[in-house]
């Protein structure tokens, strides 16, 4: 599936990068295909910001190699590189104008201030350009944020939970943003902890679980590796009457929805009558796991936490 | 390079256009002239409430002279001879019978009535002042006041006092006032810099006359400047660094920039402040001084080393407040090491007085070899009238080059791993762990 583009924008070659005794990522390898968007997901603590650092050549890895566009990370590559870490820093005393040439600058090395103007305008806060960071919204220095990370018009963009804490206007705003600049030919790597925009925005998804890549491929090829054992049923009764169903593993109560995980070999038409047995069925549906699913299967074990699924 | 010089520039513009550089420019000299400023300016806000004494003369002779010598100054001192506006309070003395009886119940009465505010200050002669014995309490004159150890009554009661005791010491050893005159005239012994001989024409240059500020004033200055100059450019990084750390600032610059260009620009952005503050200040005292007619006292001989110091102590001493920034998580971090990275500039403010008195002991030599006290010590040592010989500062300049690089070089490494980690104060052993390693 990796063939949308003959080269990768970014490739990991077994790498390992250890923190004193506790292996951040092993022997992790990835290729990020150019013009795609790769999303990233995994459980706190996983290792997604560490590989994404070791992308931006902020930690070097012990082991193994990292390419970003072609070359090993070098400072002059990673000047056609977007990076939005997780935790937003802006001098909060600077304009909003000023901030923004200054990052741009940075990296582009020469004057971004029609880019700046541009991008203000785009994200609705050209009124905002004299502004002090201080005076900002959080949604507004959010978008500020977003603004510094691409005015430079990277190649490559690295986002780490570019939607996390934006309110519906302004995540819509900034996934539209994302969809133009990949539309240019932008590589866009995000990690992510809602599952809905790595379903719907990511071309690929890329999983890592205690520092091991646990999946990597389209959402589709991954669905697959799961076959279709999930059931979407909605009933008379809600989840009280799908207690202690035979053939099936689990029961995700939705609310006005549940989805069962069958048992492999588990017949759905077996499930389907012996929930008719007990109440009124309104719909049922046979599918393929959805991402949260196939998300917490592999986290649940060790790590009960799911909050933000 | 151009990352660093647009850190650098940010830097510089975040610093400079902030009210507080501003205020601080313009009131450091203030401040460090504020003794002066303030006496020009009060100069005439005396209080001129009149100020009576009481005197208790067990000599029973002297007070008449005191009280003449105080008429006289009246007179001549307390109103401004063109305006006629009083300028100085008169001194006023009530002479007061001592009692032989209870000399300290007498003494009590007087303190009452000056702390009522009837008096301002009461005098006790003893009785055997004329011819004093040693460590008798009657040989002795003592002032009782509020204040006493300032005042300027005190002080001027001294002169015409011992001149009647003069007098009465003259006339008792049979001498009359004419026999002596001159003889107790007063000669002061005058500062007179080295004589030299040109080295091409032969030519002897008469030694110059030496004024006693100038072996005070302008090495005090130069050190009050560096120090300043340090709190200006140098400083500050600490508490820049931890904020950019604290507030995820760094991690955005690391995206575009290596730590090292990072910790440099933030380096070259406070050595442009203070060489912006030190140039408002230098050029300003030249002209200063210049239009006071005062320019031969300007050592223009230490201005290319003031610089090459200064430059060379924003980076050492920058770098190293960097490094700690780097390591701080909050601003509570950051005050517990604020004062232990400011020893370096502290010490030698402490050692000033030592220092200016004798600016060419071995002690002092030393130190200003030392290369983190070097950039104050030695040019205060360079500033002083007779200089120092040209080797030392130019060892302590390679000194505190190669020092400087190395503080660079160290606080590099310590600030690459310290801005990326969250958590508690790292302890000494291990900030030295991560210069070493890493």
């Amino acid at each position: 599936m990796k063939g949308i583009n003959a080269t990768n924008a970014v490739e990991l070659e077994t790498v390992t990068k250890t923190f004193g005794k506790t292996a951040a990522v092993a022997d992790l390898s990835l290729a990020v295909p150019a013009g795609s968007i790769y999303g990233f997901i995994g459980p706190n603590g996983s290792g997604k910001t560490t590989t994404l650092r070791m992308i931006m050549g902020i930690f070097y890895p012990d082991r193994g190699s990292v390419c970003v566009l072609g070359e090993p990370v070098r400072q002059a590559n990673l000047d056609r590189v977007g990076y939005l870490p997780e935790e937003r820093g802006l001098y909060k005393r600077m304009k909003v104008r000023e901030i923004l040439r200054f990052y741009g600058e940075l990296k582009a090395g020469h004057s971004v201030r029609r880019e700046v103007d541009l991008w203000l305008e785009k994200l609705g806060l050209a009124e905002h350009g004299n502004k002090k960071i201080e005076a900002l919204s959080k949604g507004m220095s959010q978008k500020v944020q977003f603004i510094a990370t691409v005015v430079a018009q990277p190649q490559l963009l690295v986002l780490d939970e570019p939607f996390s804490g934006l309110d519906p206007v302004n995540a819509e705003a900034i996934r539209s943003a994302i969809l133009e600049l990949r539309r240019q030919g932008t590589t866009v790597i995000l990690s992510t902890h809602d599952m809905n925009v790595a379903e719907t925005l990511c071309d690929f998804i890329f999983m890592i679980f205690q520092g091991r890549k646990v999946l990597d491929g389209t959402l589709t090829a991954i669905q697959d590796q799961y076959g279709s054992d999930t059931v979407r049923v909605r009933t008379e009764d809600g989840a009280g009457a799908l207690e202690g169903l035979a053939g099936v593993e689990a029961v995700r109560d939705l609310g006005q929805r549940q989805e069962l995980r069958l048992t492999r070999g588990t017949d759905p038409q077996d499930v389907l009558c012996a929930i008719l047995s007990r109440t009124r069925v309104r719909s049922f549906e046979l599918a393929k796991p959805s991402l949260h699913d196939i998300f917490v299967r592999i986290a649940r074990p060790a790590d009960q936490e799911d909050d933000h699924a | 390079m151009r990352k660093v010089l647009r850190l650098a520039q940010r830097e510089y513009l975040a610093a400079v256009r902030t009210k507080g550089f501003i205020i601080g420019l313009l009131l450091a000299p203030i401040l460090m002239s504020g003794g002066l400023i303030a006496m020009v300016l009060l100069k005439d806000h005396v209080d001129t409430t009149d100020k009576r004494v009481a005197v208790l003369d067990r000599t029973g002779t002297i007070a008449p002279a005191l009280i003449e010598a105080a008429e006289k100054r009246n007179a001549q001192e307390v109103h401004d001879e063109a305006t006629g506006k009083k300028v100085k309070p008169a001194y006023l003395i009530e002479v007061v019978e001592p009692r032989a009886a209870d000399p300290q119940a007498q003494r009590l009465e007087l303190s009452e009535r000056v702390r009522s505010g009837q008096l301002h200050a009461f005098l006790d002669i003893g009785a055997e002042v004329y011819h004093p014995v040693k460590d008798s309490p009657a040989s002795r004159v003592d002032y009782y006041a509020k204040n006493p150890a300032m005042d300027d009554l005190r002080r001027w009661i001294a002169g015409p006092l011992n001149e009647r005791l003069r007098q009465r010491r003259l006339a008792d050893a049979g001498i009359t006032p004419e026999q002596v005159k001159g003889v107790f005239d007063y000669l002061p012994v005058g500062s007179m810099g080295l004589v030299a001989q040109d080295a091409k024409t032969g030519e002897v240059i008469a030694g110059r006359r030496r004024h006693e500020a100038e072996a005070v004033v302008a090495p005090m200055l130069s050190q009050i400047l560096m120090f300043l100059l340090f709190m200006m450019g140098a400083a500050p990084l600490l508490q820049a660094v931890m904020e950019e750390k604290s507030q995820r600032i760094a991690e955005v610059l690391l995206g575009s920039a290596s730590p090292f260009q990072i910790m440099l620009g933030k380096l070259m952005g406070g050595v442009a402040v203070s060489f912006t503050a030190s140039a408002v200040y230098v050029f300003g005292a030249i002209f200063a001084l210049s239009s006071l007619a005062l320019g031969q006292y300007i050592p223009y001989r230490i201005l290319p080393w003031f610089f090459a110091f200064l430059l060379l102590a924003v980076l050492m001493y920058g770098s190293i407040m960097a490094a700690l920034g780097s390591a701080c998580s909050d601003s509570k971090d950051a005050q517990n090491l604020q004062l232990p990275a400011m020893m370096p500039v502290i010490i030698p403010m402490f050692l000033l007085g030592p220092l200016l008195k004798e600016p060419h002991s071995a002690l002092a030599t030393g130190l200003s070899l030392f290369p983190p006290f070097t950039p104050m010590m030695m040019l205060l040592r360079q500033s002083t009238p007779e200089g120092v010989p040209w080797w030392q500062p130019t060892l302590g300049l390679v000194g505190v080059f190669l020092f400087t690089i190395a503080a660079v070089w160290l606080s590099g490494r310590v600030f690459r791993v310290g801005i990326l980690m969250q958590g508690k104060l790292p302890k000494f052993s291990e900030l030295l762990r991560w210069a070493i390693r890493g």
